[in-house]
């Protein structure tokens, strides 16, 4: 469902503000709060020491834990939340703030199962734990998506400057394109560069085989294609004038994938977690557990250009 | 928006549906954990170690699959299994393994390594500590 939603974006998204009984607005505005839930729980699910807690946390606790984070995305959802409707009565807000616990919980299991901390042989109360532990910063994250995604301080900007006639188009295209290469080196410098000299790549670059190398290279495509796509639907119109080889976000979500890679092997390199006279296939195998945050973090970082 | 009263009613069938959903995952994630909370015993851990059968030969190191488990009530931290090979002209080779976490009902699999063939020799493989978490 979802995504044929995200096919379609492109042409309901002329009608922005349309609301109603309408499939389309209710995926992009869950794609969207799921993409900002990545951005904000990618960090924490590359910590071991969260996946500890989990395991051993007693049920009492995950319960309490569980109600304190209602409580407090129950206050962020009267005054943001990650629907573009404010949710004004303290019924809606509450309905929105399942929502959002369903959406960072969801999100977080998926993520737990694509990087194997959970498989079929985990115990129920494990799964809980790390679910619960994990799902806790990526319901945060969703109930802050509009915030984090919208790149309102770019928005200030007056957008006149992009319009130019025909003959500065290209050198106009080559400056956006090399912008949104920046924006993306630096995104993914911001979210992975605490990541890479930790142990956690190691660990779970262990556990990763070849199809779940794919299986995570194909989950980071489609959450940074999510932010780029959720971007589209904060801030379309100004997104539209940017020109250059990012203009497609299929185009712009592949090459900002490549970039995302190439700048975590370097990081794990600067940090001596991989060195030359490692294999090719280790290059390969630890710089995709990185690229996963760090294209994450390219994707949010080309929305502040 | 033009409707203040009524932008908070699910009016919209996309709406319904993923309330409903999202209230499901919610609910059944609060059920789960208070199944857990009920059938949950506070015993402590029991650690129990098993050897594989299939003991395998790769360039003259002899492979023991082993598998811990945990059948007790609660996590154990730091679960330490020690091997011990006795073999028949009286060398002695050990070896020792540690699981950070063993949750209740949970089980790990490693292999220990000896350079005597384990079945011509007293095999011990035991759980040796733990540390509560």
């Amino acid at each position: 469902m979802k995504k044929t939603a995200t096919e379609g974006s492109e042409k309901s998204q002329l009608q922005k503000g349309v609301y109603g009984d309408n499939w389309q607005q209710e995926a992009k505005e869950i794609v969207s709060g799921a993409s900002g839930g990545f951005l904000f729980g990618i960090p924490l699910l590359y910590t071991m020491e969260v996946w500890f807690i989990g395991s051993y946390v007693q049920p009492e606790i995950l319960l309490s834990i569980l109600g304190i984070t209602s409580i407090i995305i129950l206050l962020l959802n009267r005054i943001e939340g990650f629907r573009t409707k404010e949710s004004k009565t303290l019924s809606g807000a509450i309905a929105e703030t399942i929502e959002t616990l369903a959406i960072g919980m969801t999100c977080a299991l998926i993520m737990l199962v694509i990087l194997q901390r959970l498989d079929w042989q985990t115990p129920l109360p494990e799964i809980l734990g790390k679910v619960v532990f994990e799902g806790v910063p990526f319901s945060l994250g969703v109930a802050f998506s509009r915030s984090l995604l919208s790149g309102e301080e770019a928005t200030d900007s007056p957008t006149g400057d992009r319009e130019s006639s025909p003959s500065d188009d290209r050198s106009l295209s080559l400056r956006d394109t090399l912008a949104d290469l920046s924006a993306t080196l630096i995104g993914a410098l911001f979210v992975a560069f605490s990541i890479a000299p930790t142990d956690e790549i190691a660990v779970l670059a262990a556990s990763a085989s070849p199809p779940w190398l794919l299986i995570i290279m194909v989950a980071s495509l489609l959450i940074s294609y999510g932010i780029v796509f959720a971007a589209d639907l904060t801030d379309f119109d100004r997104r539209r004038q940017q020109q250059g080889f990012f203009q497609s976000p299929q185009t712009e979500t592949i090459i900002s994938y490549l970039v995302s890679l190439i700048a975590g092997m370097l990081m794990l390199w600067f940090f001596q977690q991989i060195t030359f006279s490692d294999p090719w296939f280790i290059w390969l195998r630890y710089g995709i557990i990185l690229a996963l945050p760090a294209s994450i973090g390219g994707a949010a970082g080309r929305l502040a250009v | 928006m033009n409707e203040p009263r009524k932008t908070n009613l699910r009016q919209s069938l996309a709406e319904k549906v993923s309330f409903l959903i999202s209230l499901s995952i919610v609910t059944a994630i609060v059920v789960l954990i208070g199944y857990t909370w009920v059938t949950g015993d506070t015993a402590p851990p029991t650690l129990s170690v098993t050897t594989g059968a299939n003991i395998r030969e790769a360039e003259r190191q002899y492979y023991v699959p082993f598998t811990v488990s945990n059948v007790g009530g609660s996590t154990a931290e730091s679960v330490e299994i020690i091997a011990r090979l006795l073999s028949s002209d009286g060398n002695l080779e050990t070896g020792s393994q540690q699981i950070n976490f063993l949750s209740r009902q949970e089980k790990r699999n490693g292999e220990f390594v000896f350079t005597h063939d384990p079945q011509q020799g007293e095999l011990t493989i035991r759980v040796a500590s733990y540390k509560s978490p």
